[in-house]
């Protein structure tokens, strides 16, 4: 077996992303000599997670997605078998985007991290001092500052693209802790594996998706600067919106 | 000589109180040369002790003696640059209007063995306790100079402190001293600069003086920030899913476990999974008691943040009424932090004084007689001064409107402290239905307990749940997708406002009331009042000048990453907590002046170099 073939297999067994050869070759072909195998697979994989994986990895019939996913009209169908996607997109669809503005105006001004703390507000609306609150009341918090609910816990909608280049979205069901709007990276790479697919959209649970890690930099980078801008555009085009 | 005690009291009414008490009623009086309030009480007393039976003069000051200021050459608005007054000579004197009421003290001072002083005890009155010393030194620099521990104008109360005499603290006196003279020297520099700077901009700021505070500004601060977060929100549109089951003639709506979400298609997904399903299924049902906590101790910003939501009064004017009520004897000291009983006070006695009333006094004798519980204990104690409480019982008829109002509420919320949590009994279920979670709860009211008497909060029944049993399966009667809107919050209410100044650190319990009457005096806010009947609410409004003055500060330091905005409470807070380290005896009254102006004098220079920012704020509200 040549170094590269050893390197791929590696791969397959720790990862089970299969590694398009031409991406391999040229990782070699620029790597040092005389670095013993199992460290010229670590990079190798580290690069792998770091890199667009339309270019590093092959796309096998079953590793990507039916061209037609993301048809609306299919009410449900199973996928079996392992995809490995990249992430491009993340936003939280349990908070308002305007909450989301405001979170990101009160990082920028630094207070965040000083802690402004607004707690004692709480205890103005009354309720501070019950406990196992009904029902009841959760009507009269409207109008609440926070009543636009915004705790950064999702659930969340991403985009996700396979090695072919299909995107395709993916509603978080139920909670899956990796996911957020601060921790997971643009560009994380995904392992998803017997999915289920609901009107063009895809049902993430812990059961189906794996997060094998690594951020594509220069992605991560212009969307997070460019992240508020969006949001913006975003509730300014919904105003618009009849 | 004699042996004469001379007590001080802060105000004339505390000096009548304690003299009433000390002298069993029998006292002469003498009015002073020169002020018509301040008189002296003379009778005997037995101290015990080492002073035992004396002859005893009370009397009293009226708030501070003295005021600091600025030599008369910097007095002048035009005498010095405004920088010039962080560093220009201050000097203390005796204030022209409270110099007959300082020269009673030094006369008195003469024949006594000993000063005895009774201003409040907390650190103002601690500072007034030196200024009492320092007139009375000056009339007699041997007399023994101690000072009394008390927190209210109970007979036994007074009696005990009395006879238990203890020193000044000098550090609590120094931490105001440090206090008085920050706020002279910063508030000066920032309010000439500003005043001199900003005249010119606008024609209805000519002639205006456009003072500065260090608590002010920040308090002025939230309401801004508030009123910009109403001002900029957009409403979105968000969607739920809605389950109803129909069950013994009741329509049970089970509430989503995710609220609501702001994706029409993720929702509209989610709803269709659910009817394929068809069965939901019951995965949960837990019946537990369920409980209503009675309130803690009542403590001074409390009175304020729930005296303005339940009584409708300002909390400047609820401290001037709880004053009052205090002075008079009714109940104990209005300025506290403390939400914890000390195991020391006999609180069924307390209680048994409330014997009279026709509106709770039945439910007081019901407390004695077996319902009385021990309040709980929150977490803070000023080690001054006990939670605010009723000291014995008065009559509604010798009250006015005010007063009778802000005693019910002091009566109410004690008694209701003694009582027993309200109790009930939840029934909570929970359903899955396809991938979807939803509950729906009842809860049955079983015991008020103290919300029979503290009448300000609500806790009632809900609709009772039909049975429901786990693991069984039903069909729900209706599912569907519900569209609402997020709303914009609401402009900022006094008892937020006391909130936030709380928890950040702004003023003290004792002067918050004071720094939102003033931004008021200002016109840096005004009022605005929304609603009517039981729903009306006073909001705080900035005017223009308000915001542009925020605004423009704002601006002074954007970009600047070190430098903090004055709208900002995080300097005030500083200087707070070194305040606190005076007081703790951790750092000396030089130091923390020395501190706190370096820090104020950085932002000084800031805006003196870009004042420019400051005035286009101005002329960008103010002229446009």
């Amino acid at each position: 077996m040549t170094s590269a073939e050893q390197i791929a297999a590696q791969i397959v067994s720790s990862m089970s992303l299969a590694v398009s050869p031409s991406w391999l070759n040229a990782f070699l072909a620029n790597a040092q000599r005389n670095i013993p195998l199992s460290a010229l697979t670590k990079t190798a994989l580290f690069r792998v997670l770091a890199s667009d994986i339309r270019e590093s990895l092959t796309a096998g019939a079953t590793s990507v997605f039916p061209v037609d996913i993301s048809d609306p009209n299919v009410q449900e169908r199973r996928l079996l078998g392992s995809i490995p996607v990249q992430v491009l997109d993340i936003e939280d669809i349990g908070s308002s985007l305007w909450s989301q503005v405001e979170a990101i105006e009160r990082v920028e001004r630094g207070e965040a991290i000083r802690g402004r703390e607004i707690i004692r507000t709480v205890n103005v609306e009354g309720d501070g001092e019950e406990r196992e609150s009904g029902s009841t009341n959760s009507a009269s918090t409207a109008g609440h500052p926070s009543a636009s609910g915004s705790n950064g816990n999702g659930p969340h909608r991403l985009i996700l693209q396979d090695a072919k280049g299909t995107n395709v979205a993916a509603i978080e069901m139920q909670r899956i802790e990796a996911i957020s709007v601060d921790k997971l990276p643009i560009g994380s790479k995904l392992l998803l594996r017997n999915l289920t697919v609901a009107r063009g959209m895809i049902l993430l649970d812990s059961g189906c998706c794996t997060l094998l890690g690594g951020k594509i930099e220069t992605l991560d980078k212009t969307w997070r600067e460019g992240r508020k801008a969006r949001l913006l555009q975003r509730i300014d085009s919904m105003a618009n919106e009849p | 000589m004699a042996r004469k005690i001379l007590c001080v009291a802060e105000k004339p009414a505390i000096a009548r109180a304690v003299a009433t008490h000390l002298s069993g009623g029998s006292f002469q009086t003498h009015a002073i040369r020169g002020n018509q309030y301040v008189k002296n009480y003379e009778f005997e007393f037995n101290f015990g002790g080492s002073w035992g039976q004396c002859s005893v003069t009370m009397t009293s000051v009226i708030g501070h003696l003295t005021g600091l200021d600025f030599a008369s050459q910097y007095k002048g608005w035009m005498s010095c640059p405004p920088g010039a007054l962080f560093e220009a000579p201050v000097q203390e004197d005796v204030d022209k209007d409270k110099k007959p009421i300082a020269e009673n003290i030094r006369n008195q001072a003469r024949y006594s063995k000993a000063l005895f002083i009774w201003t409040d005890c907390d650190r103002e009155g601690e500072h007034i306790g030196t200024e009492v010393r320092n007139q009375a030194k000056a009339g007699n620099a041997r007399i023994e100079v101690k000072r009394a521990r008390f927190s209210n104008t109970e007979r036994a109360h007074v009696l005990q402190a009395a006879r238990a005499p203890v020193e000044l603290d000098e550090f609590q006196a120094n931490a105001v001293a440090a206090r008085i003279e920050l706020d002279l020297r910063i508030g000066a520099a920032f309010t000439r600069l500003q005043t001199l700077q900003l005249q010119a901009v606008a024609a209805i700021l000519k002639e205006k003086v456009i003072s500065y505070g260090s608590c002010q500004f920040p308090t002025l601060g939230f309401v801004v920030d508030r009123y910009f977060r109403v001002q900029n929100f957009k409403p979105e549109t968000f969607w739920s899913i809605k389950v109803m089951l129909e069950r013994e003639r009741k329509k049970v709506n089970f509430l989503w476990r995710r609220v609501h979400l702001f994706d029409r298609a993720a929702v509209t997904m989610m709803l269709e999974r659910c009817l394929k399903a068809k069965q939901a299924k019951v995965t949960k049902v837990t019946q537990k008691p369920k409980s209503k906590w009675r309130p803690l101790p009542l403590t001074t910003v409390d009175l304020q943040m729930m005296g303005s939501r339940f009584l409708r009064i300002d909390s400047q004017t609820i401290m001037k009424v709880a004053e009052a009520l205090y002075t008079k004897g009714f109940i104990s000291y209005p300025r506290t932090e403390t939400d914890q009983f000390d195991k020391a006070i006999d609180l069924k006695k307390l209680v048994e004084t409330q014997f009279p009333d026709d509106r709770w006094g039945q439910y007081a004798k019901d407390l004695i007689e077996g319902k009385f519980r021990t309040p709980r204990s929150g977490r803070n104690n000023d080690k001054a001064h006990p939670p605010i409480h009723p000291v014995c019982w008065v009559s509604p008829t010798s009250l006015n409107d005010n007063e009778r109002k802000v005693y019910e509420f002091v009566v109410r919320r004690f008694l209701a402290c003694c009582s027993d949590d309200a109790k009930g009994s939840g029934t909570d279920v929970e359903i899955q239905y396809g991938d979807e979670f939803f509950h729906a709860s009842g809860l049955l009211v079983l015991e008020r307990n103290y919300l029979d008497v503290y009448v300000y909060e609500k806790w009632e029944s809900s609709q009772q749940l039909p049975h429901f049993e786990r693991g069984e399966t039903f069909e729900p009667t209706e599912a569907n997708i519900s569209e609402g809107k997020t709303t914009a919050p609401n402009y900022l209410t006094e008892p937020e406002l006391i909130g936030l100044m709380d928890a950040n650190g702004i003023g003290t319990d004792a002067t918050m009331a004071e720094h939102i009457a003033k931004i008021k005096d200002r016109q840096y806010v005004v009022v605005n009042k929304r609603g009517t009947g039981r729903n009306k609410v006073e909001e705080l409004i900035p005017t223009h000048l308000g915001v542009a003055l925020v605004e423009g500060y704002d601006n002074v330091v954007s970009g600047l990453p070190s430098s903090i905005s004055l709208s900002k409470p995080f300097l005030r807070k500083e200087m707070e907590k070194q305040m606190l380290e005076i007081c703790a005896g951790a750092k000396t009254r030089q130091d923390v002046v020395q501190q706190s102006l370096d820090m104020y004098r950085e932002v000084f220079i800031h805006t003196q170099r870009r004042i420019e920012m400051l005035k286009a704020a101005c002329r960008k509200y103010l002229v446009e």
